[in-house]
């Protein structure tokens, strides 16, 4: 049992200029009192080619955090626009709030996000070299993605085995069903299976 | 009867099962994965073959893994409200179904493994120090019992968790067992110490301790759980030895004989438990109706992996089932009817058996119950179920009022059912009176963020309820979040609105005020424009996704959702190296209070008088020197004048009316407010310059000429005191009169402070004053501050008089001191460093109108410190015993100090709360040395050196307050009625 429940996830000041800064207020309860403070990051995905192009936009520490339920808010910078590919811009993408605990992750909220030009113009004829002050970015805050991860909440080491660090699901996301060319429309992709059940 | 094995897919050991008493249900506790486990079965499935096969009826209803460790015991309350657990985690949880929340809650999952019933902690109890054992509800759940490991077994208040009414210690071992006493008047623990007690209710004192069937008992059961009989009758206990055979002990009611027992066990007896009902024999058809006795039927499970099942009219057992299961039993229920019965064992399986009328007897209904319980104890149950104490006998017509109003005062919670939903309320006291909308309008910029050592964003979260205050609103995912301009109806999203009267309770008030239509509209508008983008984004990926070059970008996105970070650049993820942690910790601490201190440097450090390094510097200081330091230190309004450079430069204290300190302000103007205006320089006459302080209250003004610059000024209502340059003190009266030729300072003043007639001077060399300038007479004399500052590096870091003319002063290393003037000591009266203060706990003994008397010069230095109850319960480790005697030792501190701070209201309030707490943990000696100082002798005597009055209060009156408080524990009757008549004798005189 994660001592950390995340109970809700509001994206604020959603959609927005692509240069806004990302807010996401959390809210989540605390079993106990926690002794460390919990490691918050919102990490943007540049492209979905590569990892290589992830921004860790930025983190926070969170505490103290006594046993209770708990809400801030997480405001971040816009990503970095000369980090992402230019061809992957526009398009869909995605937004990760990572929380961990004692260097461990224990929780990864998966947001997809939407950037396109609101100028019906642009969005017929997008510039080759994007224009970020013309794209707005709209999170599908509706769906989130949500994965859960056993972490060793106490100090000790020794009694966690490793094999309750492994991802629950690691497919979990592709479906057997799916075949290429014909996996199903994004909002009816099945949740990931939740550890916590 | 009949033997089924109902599925229960878990092979981790199962400690404890229960029916519920509608019999729909059942709950198990146990080991989960990496936690304890609660589960909450159908029983439908049980009971019936077919159900059993119907795909469409659920099996499992809820699962609970919030117990951080193996689940030891599970117990339905007898309304069925609320499930209490227990486990090795220390805990109680008490779990409440959430009417309101449709299945699955858990947020951003699918609804496929959902939980048909949701069941929601509602309350964690906290105070056990070892893992708890067995836990049982009161006959009509008045009190919910708990034992453990650390030998004690606490008694809660059901209806007004987590209060704590008793905790009955005396036990030298492991308490590993619980039952109460149908009638309401015994509970009786069994426990590895070899002894089982049985405790009255009445005072919760031991009534009897039972050794002798368990000395020859070795070797430890994980469970000894006992069982009361139906009727009140036996006690019938788990492991006892006989003849070196394993046995369960019959221990009768009348005179606690233990002349019977259940023999033919191979091992330990590890369970026992009554079937609920009592039986009469079946009238069979032909024979001749002879009334016969009813007697009682009970199950016995042992760890040789075998159950029995006894009559109480039969010799022998009326059935054996040996190796049931492939381990231990642990635990066993009846199904309310008394047909069913349901047993647990280590191995991880539940097994079901089901006996008929004709094997049992007929089962006697209420009615005939009662009258048995009405023969036997001259009241039925169904009487008793309202008076709580309905034994013990009140002797003084005073005490009954008490008792009667504290009953009073408990129905309000009943009418709303069981403690957790009344203590609802207190949420809102955690958000300070503000509903949770406007918090969240406002979050982003009133949440607290600092920067650690390394530079790294920390936000403090904003705690919008504790965990211990009730039932929480269900989880709020999904909810939309507070558009700008918009009002509290952008929460009516339909998953919300659906348990909008869950919302109510968190404050989260849905409102329908037509005026906010246009918000509203707003919202409406960003909602649709929401579900636009939803359908946008929808639209677009299946265009992508039609197009094979681009399934692969996507695969690769929603594997992001999954995978972990492992090397995200940018992050350098910490390793967990034990070592470091506590270092990290450190840094963190330093790092949070690193902004603080430079906060305090750079901007306004009035308050940090450098008084300590002059001090040693004493000898060699001199004027000029001085001034040099008092700007350097002092960086105030009024030092700023100094240079001549600034000719005119002008400052206005604003003086609020009652707090008269010297904090300056510039020029606001509100009516009713005084103001002290320091104009330094206004004209040179003759070489020297002249100052002008200027007064003005309610348009009302005087002004006066000082010949030297003033550096400081403070006023009160009675009296305004300046100190200038030239080391003079001068003092007006509030209409400009002067008081007092110019007092001459030994060194530049430091600190000034007025309070009614009372003028307090802290000068540069460290030492205090104190003059009563009504009296014209000194209350402390120049006394050196040496003695607090000694051996610290601290400096002064507030100070100021309170309206009784008590001089206190702050250091920069948490520590207040008052410079107590009639035995002409320091005295210390509030440290922040003090582990006293954190773990005290004595939330349970302040009463709501208690808050008020609270205001004072104490509360003033201590501040937010004594919201450290709550610190109390994060150490949940720490032993009750223990938090015992340090709350003890800090209420009697904070009594102290507000004698010595001449705190009158505030003497009052800690006395209560003294009272309150010695009257709860029942310290009867102290609580008689109280009421024997309040009540003072009864007939005067010229020896007596007795004070009738404390701090101005009447001490008889103070007894007066105290009584009633003692009145309230039916154990200090003798005590209250003592001191009681005493008053009353004393009144007549």
């Amino acid at each position: 049992m994660a001592k950390v429940q995340v109970l809700n996830v509001a994206v604020l000041d959603n959609p927005s200029p692509f240069r806004n800064p990302f807010q996401f207020e959390i809210t989540f309860e605390c079993m106990e009192d926690l002794p460390e403070d919990l490691e918050w990051k919102i990490i943007y995905v540049g492209s979905a080619e590569s990892e290589e192009y992830d921004q860790v936009l930025d983190s926070v520490l969170v505490g103290p955090v006594p046993a209770g339920r708990h809400m801030f808010v997480f405001q971040a910078d816009a990503p970095n626009t000369g980090l992402i590919p230019e061809s992957d811009a526009v398009g869909v993408t995605v937004v990760l709030i990572t929380c961990t605990y004692r260097g461990q992750e224990f929780i990864r909220i998966g947001y997809y996000v939407n950037n396109e030009y609101t100028d019906p113009e642009l969005r017929e004829n997008p510039p080759v070299k994007p224009d970020y002050t013309q794209l707005q970015r709209n999170i599908l805050a509706s769906n989130p993605r949500v994965t859960r991860f056993h972490i060793n909440w106490e100090a000790t080491m020794d009694k966690m085995e490793d094999s309750e660090n492994v991802d629950p699901a690691p497919n979990a996301m592709l479906p057997p069903t799916s075949m290429p060319g014909k996996a199903p429309p994004l909002g009816l992709m099945p949740d990931n299976s939740m550890d916590c059940l | 009867d009949k033997l089924t094995r109902p599925w229960l897919p878990v092979s981790k050991p199962i400690f404890s099962v229960d029916i519920h008493p509608d019999g729909t249900k059942f709950a198990t506790g146990g080991q989960g994965e990496d936690s304890g486990k609660v589960v909450i079965w159908n029983m439908a499935p049980v009971l019936r073959e077919e159900d059993e096969r119907n795909e469409n009826i659920p099996k499992l209803l809820c699962q609970m893994d919030n117990h951080l460790a193996c689940v030891n015991c599970v117990r339905w309350s007898n309304n069925g409200l609320y499930l209490a657990s227990g486990g090795d985690d220390k805990l109680v949880m008490v779990w409440k179904r959430a009417a309101f929340i449709g299945p699955s809650a858990v947020f951003g999952s699918s609804s496929k493994l959902a939980n048909v019933e949701q069941w929601r902690c509602v309350m964690i109890l906290r105070n056990h120090t070892g893992d708890v054992m067995d836990v049982a509800w009161s006959p009509h759940d008045v009190w919910l019992a708990s034992c453990s490991v650390d030998n004690t077994i606490v008694i809660w208040n059901a209806r007004k968790f987590p209060e704590i009414v008793m905790t009955l210690k005396g036990h030298t071992g492991l308490v590993k067992g619980l039952t109460w006493d149908p009638v309401g008047k015994y509970i009786a623990s069994q426990a590895d110490d070899r002894s089982l007690k049985v405790w009255r209710t009445m005072d919760w004192q031991l009534e009897t301790n039972i050794t002798k069937p368990f000395s020859e008992c070795g070797g430890t059961t994980h469970v000894l759980r006992l069982s009361w009989s139906p009727d009140g009758q036996y006690l019938v206990s788990a492991h006892a030895m006989n003849n070196s055979g394993p046995t369960a002990q019959i221990i009768e009611r009348d005179g606690w004989k233990t002349n019977m027992d259940f023999v033919g066990h191979r091992k330990a007896v590890t369970v026992v438990k009554f079937n609920p009902k009592i039986f009469k024999k079946k009238q069979k058809n032909g024979s001749t109706p002879k009334p016969s006795c009813p007697y009682c039927c009970c199950a016995v499970g042992s760890k040789d992996r075998s159950l029995s099942v006894w009559l109480t009219s039969l010799k022998r057992p009326l059935v054996v089932i040996h190796d049931l299961f492939d381990k231990s039993i642990m635990d066993i229920t009846w199904t309310l009817n008394g047909l069913g019965l349901l047993v647990c064992s280590m191995d991880g399986t539940v097994a079901f058996l089901d006996f008929s009328q004709d094997e049992l007897g007929d089962p006697l209904n209420e009615e005939e119950k009662n009258a048995i319980h009405q023969n036997i104890y001259g009241k039925s149950l169904a009487i008793t179920m309202e008076s709580q104490l309905s034994s013990t006998i009140i002797e003084n017509p005073e005490m009954l009022k008490y008792q009667q109003e504290r009953q009073v005062n408990q129905n309000p919670n009943e009418a709303q059912g069981i403690g957790p939903e009344s203590q609802t309320p207190k949420l809102t006291n955690v958000l300070n009176g503000e509903s949770l909308e406007d918090i969240r309008k406002n979050l982003l910029n009133k949440q607290v963020e600092t920067r650690t050592a390394d530079g790294r964003r920390r936000i403090t979260p904003l705690c919008i309820a504790q965990l211990d205050t009730g039932d929480f609103s269900p989880a709020l995912f999904n909810s939309v979040p507070i558009l700008p301009g918009s009002s509290a109806s952008t929460q009516l999203t339909p998953q919300i609105s659906s348990d909008s009267s869950t919302a109510n309770s968190l404050g989260l008030r849905p409102s329908h005020d037509p005026t906010t239509t246009s918000p509203n509209k707003t919202a409406e508008e960003n909602k649709d424009s929401a579900t636009a983008a939803v359908n946008s984004i929808g639209m677009k990926s299946n265009l992508l996704l039609t197009s094979a070059s681009k399934i692969e970008p996507m695969k690769a996105l929603d594997s992001r959702f999954t995978e972990r970070s492992k090397a995200t650049p940018g992050v350098t993820s910490v390793p967990l190296t034990i070592g470091i942690t506590p270092l990290d910790r450190v840094k963190d601490c330093s790092s949070v209070k690193e902004p603080k201190g430079k906060d305090e440097t750079s901007s306004d450090s009035e308050d940090k008088i450098m008084v300590k390094s002059m001090a040693k510097r004493k000898g060699e200081m001199e004027g000029a020197e001085v001034v040099e330091k008092r700007k350097k230190g002092r960086p105030r309004k009024d030092a700023k004048m100094m240079p001549i450079s600034q000719p005119f430069p002008q400052v206005t204290f604003l003086l609020s009316k009652d707090a008269w300190t010297s904090k300056s302000m510039d020029g606001v103007s509100t009516d009713g407010v005084t103001y002290l205006e320091v104009e330094n320089e206004v004209s040179v006459v003759s070489g020297s310059r002249l100052s002008q302080l200027k007064w003005s209250r309610e348009g009302r003004e005087w002004d006066a000429l000082l010949p030297s610059r003033i550096i400081i000024a403070a006023g009160s209502n009675d009296v305004v005191a300046v100190a200038c340059e030239d080391r003079t003190l001068s003092v007006f009266t509030a209409c400009g009169r002067r008081l007092i030729p110019s007092i001459i300072l030994p060194a530049p003043m430091s600190a000034l402070h007025c309070s009614r007639h009372f003028v307090m001077a802290l000068t540069a060399s460290a030492t205090l004053s104190v003059w009563d300038v009504q009296k014209q007479t000194a209350l402390v004399k120049n006394e050196s501050l040496n003695p607090i500052l000694s051996g610290t590096d601290a400096t002064v870091s507030q100070s100021f008089l309170t309206q009784q003319g008590v001089a206190v002063v702050s250091l920069s290393n948490g520590k207040t001191y008052c410079f107590n003037s009639s035995l002409e000591t320091w005295n210390l009266i509030a440290d922040k460093q003090d582990s006293l203060v954190q773990c005290t706990d004595f939330r349970n003994c302040v009463s709501a109108q208690d808050a008020l008397g609270s205001m004072g010069p104490l509360a003033l230095t201590q501040g937010r410190n004594l919201s450290a109850g709550r610190l109390a319960s994060r150490l949940s480790s720490t032993p009750h015993h223990l938090q015992q005697g340090m709350t003890l030792a800090f209420l009697e501190k904070q009594l102290s100090s507000a004698l010595v701070l001449l705190s009158a209201s505030e003497y009052r309030h800690w006395l209560l709360i003294y009272a309150r707490f010695l009257v709860n943990e029942g310290y009867e000696l102290r609580l008689r040395e109280l009421c024997q100082d309040l009540l003072g002798p009864v007939h005067k005597s010229s020896s007596s050196s007795w004070e009738p009055t404390v701090l101005g209060l009447r001490k008889r009156d103070l007894l007066t307050e105290v009584l009633p408080v003692i009145g309230q524990n039916l154990r200090f009757q003798r005590l209250f009625t003592e001191y009681q008549d005493q008053l009353e004798l004393l009144r007549l005189k």
